[in-house]
C-alpha cells in the first residue's frame, strides 16, 4: 500500500514537468504561429477559498480561512500560491485538540485546457511546497484502559497540554480546474495529494494534524485536501 | 491528455479516503496495581478473602475478592485514589497516592497512563483490620509484579 501511493506520488510528479519540455517542443514546429509563448505576463488573479468559511462555521471553528493568488507567466504556465489562518477544535478518536497557526504554499500550475477563442477556462496540474508554523493545545482525552471501573477521561480541569513552535513542510500535487462563470471572475476546485517532508513533533504527543496539510496518519506521510475557490483576474493586458 | 487528468483525479480522490485507524488488541495498556497480602503471624504472602471492596468517587461496588493477588484500577484523572476494603464484616480505607503520567502512544490508542506509588500511601483505620502497608515496588509497568503488601 505504501510503496504503491510513493509510486503514484512519483509519476505525478514527472507527469507536469513532461509537459513542460513537450510543450517547448511543439513550440518550434508552431513556429509559423505568431505568437511568443516564451513570456506571457498577462493576468493576475486573487481570490479566497469559498469553503473553508461556511464550513467552519458550522463546526464552530475560531478560524478556517484561506487566501489564494496566482499569476501568469506564460500562455499555460502560472505562478500561484496559497496562505491560510486555521484555529480549529479537532475531535479525533480518542483525542479533542486545538491547533493553530498559519501556513503559506507556493509553486506553478500547468494548463492543460485549450480554450477557444474569448474563453479562459483551466483543467490543472500543479505542484506546491508548502510550510505551516503551527501550535497545539490537547484540550481532553480519554486514556486507554481495559479497566473502566473509574472514569478514564481526562480534561482541562487536571491537566492542559500545550505545545507550541511546530511545523512541517510538504510537497504537494494538484489537479484542478477553473471556470470564468462571469467576466474576470472564476470559480475553482481542486484536489490534492500531499507528501510530508519534514515536521517538528511535540514531545509526548504527535503531529495528528498540521494546517494546510490536514490530516496525518499513522502509517504513511501522506495526506489530501481540496479546494472550493473564487478568484478575480486583474488583466494586465488587453486581451486580443 | 484530459482521459489521463481523469484519471489522476479518480487516484487522487480514492487516495484521500482513509481507513480508520484502529488500536490493536494488545497494544500497550495502563496498568492497575497489584496488591498482595501478608499474615502477621506466619509472615507469609497468603491468600485472602474480602466480602466487599469499593472505591471512593464510585457508587459501584466490585464483586468480593478472594485469592493471593488483588489487582485494582487507580484514577488515571487524580493523584490519589481510595478503596474500602472490607474483610470480616470490618472495613478500613486504603488511600493510594501516586503521581500520574500519561505517556502517548499513537493516534488510535491515545494515551496511556503510568504511576509511581507515594511512600505516603496510608490506611485509614476505621476498625483496622489492616495492621500496616509495605510498598516493593513503587512503579507500575505491569501487572505481574507485587507493588504492595497489606500486613494484616
Amino acid at each position: 500500500m505504501k510503496k504503491r501511493q510513493t509510486y503514484i506520488f512519483i509519476i505525478s510528479l514527472i507527469i507536469p514537468s513532461a509537459m513542460v519540455f513537450s510543450q517547448t517542443e511543439s513550440e518550434v514546429n508552431d513556429s509559423l504561429t505568431a505568437k511568443n509563448k516564451i513570456l506571457n505576463i498577462s493576468k493576475i488573479r486573487f481570490g479566497f477559498d469559498v469553503f473553508k468559511p461556511i464550513k467552519s462555521l458550522s463546526e464552530g471553528d475560531n478560524l478556517n480561512y484561506e487566501i489564494v493568488g496566482d499569476l501568469q507567466i506564460t500562455d499555460n504556465l502560472y505562478l500561484a500560491a496559497e496562505y491560510g489562518l486555521i484555529d480549529r477544535l479537532i475531535e479525533d478518536e480518542n483525542i479533542n485538540f486545538n491547533s493553530n497557526g498559519s501556513f503559506l504554499r507556493f509553486g506553478f500550475d500547468y494548463n492543460m485546457f485549450k480554450n477557444w477563442v474569448g474563453m479562459d477556462n483551466a483543467i490543472f496540474l500543479g505542484l506546491r511546497y508548502g510550510s505551516s508554523n503551527f501550535s497545539n493545545k490537547i484540550v481532553s482525552y480519554n486514556v486507554r484502559n481495559s479497566d473502566a471501573y473509574f472514569s478514564n477521561f481526562v480534561d482541562n480541569n487536571y491537566q492542559t497540554i500545550d505545545h507550541s513552535n511546530l511545523n512541517g513542510s510538504w510537497l504537494e500535487v494538484v489537479a484542478g480546474v477553473k471556470v470564468e462563470t462571469f467576466n474576470n471572475v472564476y470559480l475553482g476546485f481542486s484536489l490534492r495529494l500531499n507528501k510530508l517532508l519534514s515536521t517538528k513533533k511535540p514531545e509526548n504527543f504527535d503531529n495528528l494534524f498540521i494546517p494546510g496539510f490536514n490530516k496525518v496518519t499513522d502509517e504513511n506521510t501522506f495526506g489530501s485536501g481540496f479546494n472550493y475557490t473564487l478568484t478575480y483576474s486583474i488583466p494586465l493586458r488587453k486581451k486580443k | 491528455m484530459i482521459k489521463h487528468l481523469h484519471f489522476l483525479v479518480l487516484t487522487l480522490f480514492f487516495l484521500s479516503c482513509e481507513k480508520d485507524d484502529i488500536c490493536i488488541e494488545g497494544s500497550e495498556n495502563t496498568n492497575r496495581i497489584t496488591i498482595g497480602f501478608i499474615d502477621n503471624e506466619s509472615k507469609n504472602p497468603t491468600g485472602i478473602s474480602l466480602s466487599f471492596i469499593k472505591g471512593i468517587n464510585n457508587d459501584s461496588i466490585i464483586e468480593s475478592f478472594s485469592g493471593n493477588e488483588l489487582k485494582l484500577p487507580l484514577m488515571v484523572n487524580s493523584n490519589e485514589t481510595k478503596y474500602i476494603l472490607e474483610q470480616n464484616e470490618v472495613k478500613d480505607t486504603l488511600i493510594i497516592f501516586h503521581q500520574t503520567n500519561h505517556l502517548y502512544l499513537n493516534r488510535s490508542c491515545g494515551f496511556k497512563s503510568n504511576f509511581l506509588i507515594k511512600s505516603k500511601t496510608e490506611i485509614i483505620k476505621e476498625s483496622g483490620w489492616i495492621r500496616e502497608i509495605l510498598i516493593v515496588q513503587d512503579s507500575i509497568y505491569n501487572e505481574e509484579k507485587t507493588n504492595i503488601y497489606i500486613h494484616y
